[in-house]
């Protein structure tokens, strides 16, 4: 067959309108590749924006560091702003109810700043149900103390107190309060130092490496200063957290 | 096959159509059937085109999935409520911020009650496991502030779904688990103005519900609202106020606030600490059994 018997062939061709309904059904295939062809390339844009790192200018996907770092240490804050809520309720000691005050409202600010973060980036405030903590620092080597899970979570924070502890800790008061406060905050600001160290290292996002760096330094300084506390009140640390 | 494909491609050219107008009707009917049976259609520029297609709906569907599974959960500002994807979920739109002494009690509309005025005092919702049923007052306000409150039927629910309950809150920040006598349904999960009834702790749409509505900047009327109880005086976790299955009488605050001794805006109480006469003569009905009105005990 050749060209020209093609155009004969169109010639020979009824109506206007079988051959327009033939352009019509051309141009409308046409159509529709480009915009399938578009709307592919736009999801794909879109998936690898939602999936960016954060070196980029898209926002820290859910498996981030800077994600993962925000929401467990969260949860992490919450527990020492629990705690130093009831020390600065029930201490009587002023160098204890300073500390505490300090800690509480550091804690809940950060805490703030961090869930905002966590907003803008169109994630949760809090870890996911069921999805354990610390997935994000795989990639650090650290032995955690807490059961893995399916997930490649951690079931619990290292440093965390347990309810039985905080339990016990609302039944104290007088100098048992004070020391024990002391015993459970410097151990819940060394389990925070590897994770903070982690994330003011890998995160990529700069805001998050320079608070979780604050958080290295200004704990650091709470520890030493609660060791010498519980030294004046002649008490020791409990095991540092592994 | 290939030089129809490609003259096909080029299509037809533009001068054909007036070309075609001035033919006969007849002599084109005639031609019609020859032309279609002579004329071999275009298969490489079909498959071609049926080719492309699939290729980009194909990467479509896969982007798009892979977008809605990571973000399906995810609350943002364009999924603000991703609990309507939950079958079964009850939306009320409850006003925030009416709030009542620890003396009063509330005529929810709901049982358990997921929205509506509130005791000043929040329920301590640090994932807290509650072993006893609690004063429904206080723990309306902790889902105020953006907890998800599981709720269970004692009779119902024991031993290893029991235990999985307490898995998913113990420890869990804005979270609470507290036993709920006469519960109609063996579990119901409330967060402010949402409520989902469900038989099994083994049923998926806890963490889904969870991770929709826990802390939900959008869904929660006090966003940032803090868990820890304000005053172990007022609220104490190891021995809360418990829960009255007694219907309230008839002088409980009503869903809309009225008869609240204090409001949130209000420093001082404008009224004398005797309950307003307006309370006597209920039109509901319910009289004020003597009995039923709990003593201020707090």
């Amino acid at each position: 067959m050749t060209l020209t018997d093609q155009h004969e062939d169109a010639d020979r061709l009824p109506t206007l309108d079988a051959l327009g309904r033939r352009r019509v059904l051309v141009i409308a295939v046409a159509v529709i590749v480009v915009l399938a062809v578009g709307a592919a390339i736009g999801m794909l844009i879109t998936t690898a924006r939602t999936g960016a790192g954060p070196g980029g200018s898209a926002a820290p996907d859910a498996e981030s560091i800077d994600v993962g770092f925000s929401q467990d240490m969260r949860v992490h804050h919450f527990q020492a702003i629990t705690m130093a809520g009831i020390a600065r309720d029930k201490t009587t000691d002023p160098e204890v109810h300073s500390i505490a005050f300090d800690i509480e409202s550091t804690q809940l600010a950060q805490a703030g700043a961090m869930a905002g973060w966590l907003n803008v980036w169109g994630q949760a405030e809090l870890p996911a149900a069921g999805k354990g903590y610390m997935a994000w620092m795989a990639g650090s080597g650290h032995q955690h103390s807490g059961a893995v899970l399916e997930s490649g979570g951690v079931s619990t924070m290292p440093g965390m107190a347990t309810t039985e502890e905080l339990n016990k800790l609302k039944t104290l008061s007088g100098k048992e309060l004070d020391i024990y406060f002391l015993q459970l905050m410097l151990r819940h600001h060394q389990g925070a130092l590897p994770m903070a160290q982690y994330a003011a290292s890998h995160a990529g996002v700069g805001y998050v490496r320079n608070l979780a760096a604050k958080m290295v330094a200004s704990q650091s300084n709470e520890a030493g200063l609660m060791t010498k506390m519980l030294a004046a009140r002649g008490a020791v640390p409990l095991p540092a957290p592994n | 096959m290939a030089s129809g494909t490609k003259s096909k491609g080029a299509g037809a050219p533009k001068g054909k159509a007036s070309a075609a107008k001035g033919k006969g009707v007849r002599s084109a009917r005639a031609a019609r059937t020859s032309v279609v049976s002579t004329k071999p259609k275009p298969w490489g520029t079909i498959i071609a085109v049926i080719a492309v297609l699939a290729l980009a709906g194909g990467v479509f569907t896969y982007a798009f999935v892979q977008i809605h599974e990571k973000t399906k959960w995810v609350v943002s500002a364009d999924n603000q409520d991703p609990s309507d994807q939950i079958p079964g979920v009850v939306k009320v739109k409850y006003e925030g911020a009416q709030h009542i002494d620890a003396t009063q009690r509330v005529a929810y509309d709901k049982s358990p009650p997921f929205g509506g005025p509130h005791d000043g005092v929040w329920a301590d919702c640090t994932g807290v496991v509650y072993t006893t049923a609690v004063r429904n007052e206080n723990m309306v306000h902790a889902l105020e502030h953006g907890t998800v409150w599981i709720a269970y039927n004692p009779d119902q629910i024991k031993d290893a779904a029991l235990d999985k309950l307490k898995s998913k809150v113990e420890g869990q920040q804005y979270t609470m688990l507290s036993p709920y006598p006469g519960l109609d349904k063996p579990i119901s999960l409330q967060s402010w103005g949402h409520q989902l009834k469900l038989d099994s702790a083994d049923d998926t749409r806890i963490d889904d519900f969870v991770n929709s509505l826990r802390s939900n900047q959008y869904q929660t009327p006090e966003p940032g609202g803090r868990c820890d109880a304000a005053d172990p005086a007022q609220f104490d976790v190891s021995k809360p106020p418990p829960f009255v299955a007694e219907p309230p009488g008839a002088d409980a605050v009503k869903m809309d606030g009225t008869g609240a001794k204090k409001g949130e805006d209000q420093g001082v109480p404008t009224a004398p600490a005797v309950p307003p006469t307006d309370a006597v003569p209920p039109a509901s009905g319910q009289p004020p059994a003597s009995g039923a009105q709990p003593p201020p005990s707090q």
